[in-house]
């Protein structure tokens, strides 16, 4: 690559530009705060990442594919408490996992077969399962907070050496979730699908299965995400995961996945993923109030894909 | 002449590098109706669509009412008064009848708020005067039939004070009985002065209301005559004649015991089209001819298994019917859709990947990406595809060089029988001979091939057999033996 195709890539990939912005943020802090190259901060930044990263690896497929899944806050924290009152009614932690993604799997399902079947737009379809899900929560733990500090528990609060578990699991997930994106079949279809639905299913793509596939997948990640979550702070809330949604969707969109469908890489999600848990932790250690980091987050987003189009503007005309 | 209402010279039209327009000479007077005709492509939607401001032209002048005007855009001509009613009817289906009549200029009080009795009140009055006085104005339009619909685009061209009305086909999805009120509607805008263009494929309509008949061809006036000059003969001739040549293409040869591949026995669908049966022989060229909405695409779709049957049988040696896209594709099929770009291309995923979509609907597990590249790269070469390289998203390539990519999607998948649905369309002149060829030699080799053409000389020059479409019935099945483009073209407008 010589250097004007560099500035190129640079220009035209908001993923390059968010990378740019997490290079950026990780120099500043290193400069502001003298805790945060500290091995306990990073280690707390990873596991920020981690959640948000894997349930974004899910969400990325399903923008891809042209759709959205706004249910995965509420999966997030139904699948918390399903790992907890499994775990603890069965005494078995290994049913309490298979629990926690397998109801998120089910979710994701239904809301790929309702949004196919009875073609719901999946916007109404997810936001109907957001609802259904975190009520579901509610009642099975009558609004209580469940213990969960067994052995499933470890993948949220475990670490390997210095290495969060939910880092590790974040880093196979990503190389997983980017070979199916790029190397099969199945995951080609799901650009084909999210580019122009019509032409793929002419082309003799199953257009239906593809994107039951897609929501089923983010349904999955998103119960394995609860699973972690409860399991970092022992404890399954049923009101863990509320408005998780929206980082996730920002961490896509900051990744360069076109909320229209059809572009995005999966390595890009993950550096979004990284940059919002960044800015996260910059606001604990700087000592700002958490109120601006909100409005940070949504002004981050904001730029980051403005500019992008911007550019895009400027290289399709 | 004095009292032209609007009067065109030389008008130009180019898109990209395909000349649409050569230089079109067209008058009409007040009080005057002018059909104009041609064939599918010969120019009649880009001219009119000069005429009322939403293409700009590349040359020649217009004069409205004797002064030389440009209209920049439509709401210049609208104001003018020239309204142009397409096709597809374009009311907003959720606001009332009387909201569409007078969209963007309600009718406001003095407290700035829509005045609906004012605006009920002259809706009825302007309904009256198209003869629709029973249409309650305040009903959703979406809530009207098709021709009530067509009606009130004529009341709502009155609203602007039309002059001169352009209707596209307006009787194309009316009953005769709705067909002969619209025409009543035509009649009494003439007598009160206002000039209508009728574009239309229904040659009684055209004698029974228009005054002069305007022929385009290859986007030439190659007939300006009043009506009373005109036979339906005369006009066909005007319309055909086209000077493309075919010489090098021969219609292949089909022996009398290749093998069938596909038979089709008095297949329907709901409505559509139907009933339909003939049989497809190894390397043979099936071409389908028929007016636009003859249910030529909706034929190959009942082929594909992309629209249920309905009626009739499908038989093919492997005795496999195919119900889904994915299923035609996998047993051999292969389809090119109409429609580049709402139905073809994946606009921005790379040429590799749209050739290769098709082709791995056959393999499984983990993709090679390096043999999608050469895949790419063998058509590249055989179809001579302009690019600058697999990675290239196709929606950087030319119309041509995207119609060569989908293509290629179709051959990648070794298809036994390829369905091509008007594969020329919007392609220049090289890139048609390219595709002819590259249809020719497929046969030779023994592929079946089964396309759908508007372009006459087209069929009559590939097909190995010619099959004709008029309203959803087959008209016409015939060796391509002598068949000229008059026996083809009377089936296509026959009444059966």
């Amino acid at each position: 690559m010589n250097a004007e195709s560099v500035v190129r890539f640079v220009r035209t990939r908001r993923e390059a530009t968010v990378l740019a912005m997490l290079v950026l943020v990780f120099i500043g802090l290193t400069f502001a705060s003298e805790f945060f190259l500290t091995g306990r901060n990073l280690s707390n930044v990873a596991r920020q990442i981690s959640v948000v990263g894997i349930v974004a690896l899910g969400q990325a497929l399903v923008i891809i594919a042209g759709g959205i899944d706004l249910s995965v806050g509420s999966v997030i924290g139904l699948s918390a408490v399903t790992a907890a009152i499994v775990s603890a009614t069965t005494g078995m932690p290994s049913l309490g996992i298979a629990g926690a993604i397998g109801i998120g799997m089910a979710i994701g399902f239904a809301n790929g077969v309702l949004i196919t079947k009875l073609r719901i737009n999946p916007f109404i379809t997810t936001l109907g399962t957001l609802s259904i899900a975190r009520g579901a929560a509610l009642l099975i733990t009558n609004g209580n907070p469940q213990r969960f500090d067994n052995w499933a528990a470890f993948l949220g609060y475990g670490k390997i050496g210095d290495i969060p578990v939910q880092f590790i699991l974040l880093v196979v997930l990503t190389i997983l979730v980017w070979l199916f994106a790029t190397r099969t079949r199945w995951g080609r279809n799901v650009y084909a699908v999210g580019d122009n639905a019509r032409a793929a299913r002419l082309a003799g793509i199953d257009v239906a299965k593809t994107r039951i596939l897609v929501f089923t997948v983010s349904g999955s990640l998103a119960g394995l995400g609860g699973l972690l979550l409860g399991g970092m702070l022992t404890n399954a809330n049923p009101n863990l995961g509320l408005g998780y949604e929206l980082d996730v969707i920002a961490a896509v969109i900051l990744g360069g996945v076109a909320l229209s469908g059809g572009r995005g890489s999966i390595g890009g999600v993950v550096i979004g993923a990284a940059l919002i848990g960044l800015l996260r932790n910059a606001f604990v250690l700087l000592n700002v109030s958490g109120y601006w980091q909100t409005i940070t987050i949504g002004l981050v987003v904001i730029l980051a894909v403005g500019a992008d189009s911007l550019n895009r503007r400027s290289e399709e005309d | 002449m004095t009292d032209c209402l609007l009067s065109a010279r030389g008008i130009a039209k180019s898109f990209d590098q395909n000349r649409v327009l050569h230089g079109v000479d067209f008058d009409i007077s007040a009080g005057q109706v002018v059909a104009l005709l041609g064939e599918n492509g010969a120019g009649k939607s880009t001219f009119v669509n000069i005429l009322s401001g939403a293409l700009p032209r590349d040359g020649g002048t217009i004069r409205w009412g004797g002064e030389e005007t440009v209209f920049r855009d439509t709401r210049s001509a609208l104001d003018a008064g020239i309204i142009h009613i397409h096709q597809e009817l374009s009311l907003i289906s959720s606001l009332s009848v009387m909201e569409n009549l007078f969209i963007g200029d309600y009718m406001t009080g003095r407290s700035g708020l829509i005045d609906r009795k004012a605006l009920a009140a002259r809706a009825r009055e302007l309904l009256a005067r198209v003869g629709a006085g029973h249409i309650d104005p305040r009903v959703e339009a979406g809530s009207l039939s098709t021709a009530e619909q067509q009606i009130v685009e004529i009341a709502k061209a009155l609203a602007r004070n039309a002059r001169l009305l352009i209707l596209d086909e307006p009787t194309a999805s009316l009953t005769p009985h709705e067909a002969e009120a619209l025409f009543a509607i035509v009649r009494d805008l003439r007598a009160h002065g206002v000039a209508i263009i009728f574009i239309s494929h229904r040659f009684d309509e055209v004698f029974a209301i228009s005054d002069r008949v305007v022929v385009l061809r290859d986007g030439r006036v190659v007939g300006d005559r009043p009506v009373a000059e005109t036979t339906r003969a005369g006009i066909i001739a005007d319309m055909t004649g086209r000077a493309f040549t075919f010489d090098a293409l021969e219609t292949p040869v089909i022996a009398e015991d290749a093998p069938v591949r596909l038979k089709a026995d008095a297949i329907a669908d709901k409505g559509r089209v139907g009933p339909v049966s003939f049989a497809l022989r190894k390397g043979e060229i099936l071409g389908i001819f028929g007016l636009v909405g003859a249910g030529r695409t909706e034929l190959l779709e009942l082929l594909c298994g992309l629209r249920p049957l309905a009626g009739g049988t499908i038989t093919r040696p492997d005795g496999v019917v195919p119900r889904s896209s994915t299923e035609a594709w996998r047993s051999g099929l292969a389809l090119l859709p109409e429609g580049r770009k709402t139905n073809g291309i994946l606009p921005s995923l790379s040429l590799a990947e749209n050739v290769a979509v098709a082709k791995r609907q056959k393999s499984g597990g983990v993709l090679d990406l390096g043999a999608e590249k050469s895949l790419f790269a063998r058509f590249h070469e055989a179809l001579g595809i302009v690019c600058s390289g697999p990675g290239q998203p196709i929606r950087r390539l030319s119309g041509g060089n995207q119609q060569k990519v989908i293509f290629a999607r179709c051959l990648a998948s070794e298809p036994d029988i390829l369905f091509l649905d008007e594969p020329t369309h919007g392609v220049d002149v090289r890139t048609k001979a390219d595709i002819y060829k590259q249809i020719q030699d497929l046969a030779k080799k023994g592929m079946s091939v089964v396309f759908v053409s508007s372009e006459l000389p087209e069929v009559l020059a590939l097909a190995s057999t010619v099959m004709v479409l008029s309203r959803g019935r087959q008209t016409l099945l015939a060796a391509n033996r002598g068949l000229t483009e008059n026996d083809v073209l009377t089936a296509a407008f026959a009444q059966a």
